[in-house]
């Protein structure tokens, strides 16, 4: 493996680039989740209205069906291939990893795909005018269908945190059932329950047709599977223990904005339950449409603080333990430190004349390498505000032994010579980018960042730290 | 590349080639339809409301072509994860180069898709025929833009020299000289898998193409059928005037690529297919008459000549690329584990969908007293 691959960089100017890929993966999954989910729920009303425990489900599961096409098929649909396409843009290389390793997982699940889409057509197009069986025959195998594309993908998202077995046998199913596969399965299976009820009971409000008594029949009824969420502490709990010490300790107070999330989402969820297993299934309170809407709202923002978190705890690696953030390779660290991380990049910078030395455009190339992919010159995770109170030294010290300075920091991978122009970098743009900046090349300064930079090593931050507890307590 | 396509490369390049091109070409039998589809729509909204209402295709196009862009969506899942094996470095080096401008085809997609879905509310039944003309125009131009953008991507992908130049320039646009023209030798060959596919399509719902049962449908004194020939012919005729224009913008090693071995069966049989189209719309224009047997053949040349056209596309790419290089990465990528599990669910989702399409048919009766339509 190669130790870095060059892309075309892209610039998002002021955002961060995990913005866009987490403000689309949380619409995403949001989206899929109420798909599944739905089709479990629209199988169970169906189940019921044919042992004549339910007179109105047939006729609310055609209501609730056009919304899921509507919404899931289209929306759903377009952004999961967005959310392809964005990870292109965002990180090329942890994608075409990805796709190499797991393309047959992925050809899997798109037949589950195509299953689930020419099923739901059907039921969508022709379900009014099918006797019960066959429908629920049709969303039986449509519900099946969208669990299982759930299934191939969960093992392909839950093997970037916990790749188990597959880092010493790179054996796709040792990668495929990894630590995290199950509970994090059974939590998107009640996430998605969860939400298609809550979706539902938004629904139960909005048809017409339906009297007071009705919906609230309905409503009872949909709002069964939240009963799942009992489960959720304990699923949850397992899940959490699956993650890696480090990664635990982010969301447990060892990154603010981690566990703040952590937070939400566990905040949001339990809100949501208490007042499932309280309001709508012990009192059998009627849920409006602001209510219902509500709570659907905070699901959202539950699923938004977990798929933060997911995407946040895999920190410094988007493949744990085989590829860093910014797509350099673990092992690929030493023989960039030697070679340079610039040195075979063909890109020019796009602005080069507006960098008043050579040093400053190298600069700008390993900022473009190494920091781009979670930071900004100027926006969000500004690296001139990160380091704004640091002196000089403390710039090319920190960043030189970056992994123990921020143990969820990659560490440095690149000659003195780069590091140094990216210090450079950092202060010229401090100082407002002045027309003049003069060049750096004090040879005892570059012999002291090798020294620092040799000092911190090339493992992980995570890797030095154990290593460092383990020595303190010898 | 001595050989014929897909022989003569080493046996992963020459597997993955197999399964892009395949999944490909399923792609564009969905995706012509609505590509051509939504360009029949806004023409005939164009016409006036008259036309419209006598066209049964008008009709048939509204009501199938949200499921058609569904099923476009889904089957290009397929030949997207085969190109990131395939060509992964170029595929990926062109999406970061057009940046916003190529991720752009996402949100267009999303409003075209639902402008389908709008011609066919009750909605938009209700509002002035400009509505009609504005939506369909706009839908069609949605899917016009994605179709630019792909070709300008793949295009792009193919040009390694003017990478480093387009991404100092931070220009998000990439032109070339056989850009229009290969845009429009696709965009003009999805016409005659149209009039394939609506030809088909009316034989199994029942809708009359000729005759006296057709004559309430003729419209600007042609039939059902003899409309049907016209796109056929048209596009056929069109895209071997564009194919005429593309052949000089390319570069001499593509040429020989697809004049050469390796390509020109493909083209024998891209050029075969497209006069065994030409020779069945003529004759079924001249009868007013689709006999099973002529349709059959010309499926059948439709056919030869996507699947060369398909072909010759990767032959135009294979020339450009450094294929020792990726031949190593097929080959490591090959040796992944994982096919024997595709397979035996690819065919037991096969069989699924093949039972649900007989069941629904079998078993789908008149709308029952009180329920409503779900379409």
């Amino acid at each position: 493996m190669t130790p870095l691959e060059h892309y075309p960089v892209v610039d998002l100017g002021p955002i961060m680039k995990g913005m866009a890929i987490g403000g689309l993966g949380i619409f995403h999954v949001f989206l899929a989740q109420f798909a599944i989910g739905g089709g479990m729920l629209l199988c169970y009303l169906q189940w019921l209205h044919m042992r004549g425990r339910c007179r109105l489900a047939r006729r609310f599961i055609d209501d609730y069906f056009k919304v899921l096409v509507l919404v899931s098929f289209v929306l759903g649909a377009v952004t999961g291939v967005a959310m392809w396409f964005t990870s292109i843009q965002v990180s090329p290389r942890t994608i075409g990893v990805m796709v190499r390793e797991f393309h047959w997982v992925w050809a899997t699940e798109w037949s589950f795909f195509c299953l689930e889409v020419v099923a739901g057509y059907l039921f969508f197009r022709f379900g009014p005018r099918l006797p019960d069986a066959s429908r629920l025959q049709l969303l039986g195998l449509y519900s099946f269908a969208s669990w299982m594309s759930l299934f191939w993908i969960n093992g392909i998202l839950s093997w970037q945190l916990t790749p188990g077995g597959w880092i010493e046998s790179r054996d796709v199913w040792q990668g495929f059932f990894n630590p995290g596969f199950l509970p994090s399965l059974l939590f998107r299976t009640i996430c998605s329950a969860a939400i298609a009820s809550l979706a539902a009971c938004v629904l139960i409000n909005l048809v017409p047709g339906f009297t007071r008594r009705e919906r609230e029949s309905l409503v009872a009824i949909c709002g069964r599977p939240l009963v799942l969420m009992l489960a959720m502490p304990l699923v949850g709990a397992w899940y959490f223990g699956s993650m890696p010490a480090d990664s635990r300790g982010w969301v447990t107070g060892g990154s603010v904005p981690m566990t703040m999330f952590l937070t939400m989402a566990v905040g949001a969820s339990a809100l949501i339950g208490l007042y499932a297993i309280f309001g709508i299934l012990r009192k059998q309170l009627y849920v409006n449409a602001a209510t219902a809407g509500l709570l659907l709202s905070l699901a959202f923002v539950a699923t938004a603080g977990g798929e933060f978190v997911r995407e946040g705890v895999r920190k410094p690696f988007t493949i744990r333990e085989y590829l860093y953030s910014n797509s350099v390779a673990r092992d690929g660290i030493a023989e960039l430190r030697q070679r340079g991380v610039t040195a075979d990049d063909p890109y020019p910078l796009r602005d080069e004349a507006a960098y008043p030395s050579e040093q400053l455009v190298l600069g700008g190339k390993v900022f473009r390498a190494q920091c781009s992919v979670c930071h900004t010159l100027g926006g969000v995770n500004s690296v001139i505000e990160l380091t704004g109170s640091w002196s000089l030294e403390q710039k090319r010290l920190n960043i030189a032994q970056l992994q123990q300075t921020k143990p969820f920091m990659p560490p440095f991978a690149g000659t003195p010579e780069e590091l140094e122009a990216l210090v450079q970098l950092i202060g010229w743009i401090d100082a407002g980018r002045p027309d003049a900046w003069e060049e750096s090349s004090d040879p005892a300064v570059l012999a002291e960042i090798r020294r620092w930079i040799d000092e911190a090593g090339t493992r992980p931050g995570h890797a030095s730290l154990a290593a460092a507890t383990g020595d303190r307590r010898r | 590349m001595n050989a014929v396509f897909p022989t003569g490369f080493p046996p992963a390049t020459a597997f993955y080639l197999v399964l892009l091109v395949a999944t490909l070409l399923l792609h564009m039998v969905f995706m012509h339809y609505v590509l051509a589809g939504s360009a029949y729509l806004a023409v005939g909204r164009l016409m006036g409301r008259q036309w419209c209402r006598r066209c049964g295709w008008q009709r048939l196009l509204v009501d199938w072509l949200p499921f058609a862009t569904g099923l476009a969506i889904t089957a290009g899942v397929a030949p997207l994860l085969f190109v990131q094996i395939l060509y992964q470095r170029e595929f990926y080096s062109a999406n970061l180069l057009l940046s916003h401008r190529w991720m752009a085809i996402l949100p267009v997609l999303i409003v075209a898709f639902y402008l389908l879905y709008l011609q066919k509310s009750a909605w938009i039944g209700r509002r002035g025929w400009g509505w009609q003309i504005a939506v369909a125009a706009t839908a069609f131009a949605g899917f016009a833009f994605i179709a630019w953008s792909w070709t300008e991507n793949h295009l792009l992908s193919l040009d390694e020299a003017a990478w480093p130049t387009l991404y100092a320039s931070g220009d998000l646009r990439y032109a070339t000289a056989g850009l229009v023209a290969r845009l429009a030798v696709w965009f003009l060959a999805a016409f005659p898998t149209l009039a394939i596919e609506l030809a088909w399509q009316g034989r199994l719902l029942g809708i009359p193409l000729s005759g006296p049962a057709a004559a309430g449908e003729t419209v600007a004194g042609l039939s059902p059928l003899r409309r049907l020939a016209m796109t056929a012919l048209a596009g056929l005729v069109g895209m071997a005037a564009a194919a005429a224009v593309y052949w000089p913008t390319l570069p001499a090693e593509s040429r020989e690529a697809i004049a050469g071995p390796l390509g020109r069966p493909w083209l024998v049989a891209a050029a075969a297919g497209v006069a065994v189209q030409v020779i069945c719309w003529l004759i079924a224009a001249s009868r007013d008459r689709l006999p099973s047997g002529l349709a059959t053949l010309a499926t059948a040349g439709w056919l030869a000549t996507l699947a060369g056209l398909v072909v010759l596309r990767e032959a135009i790419r294979l020339a450009t690329v450094d294929l020792d290089t990726l031949a190593e990465l097929h080959a490591e990528a090959a040796g992944i584990g994982g096919l024997p599990v595709f397979l035996i669910f690819a065919g037991l989702n096969a069989a699924a969908i093949v039972w649900c399409i007989r069941m629904v048919a079998r078993r789908a009766v008149t709308p029952e007293p009180g329920s409503r339509s779900g379409s």
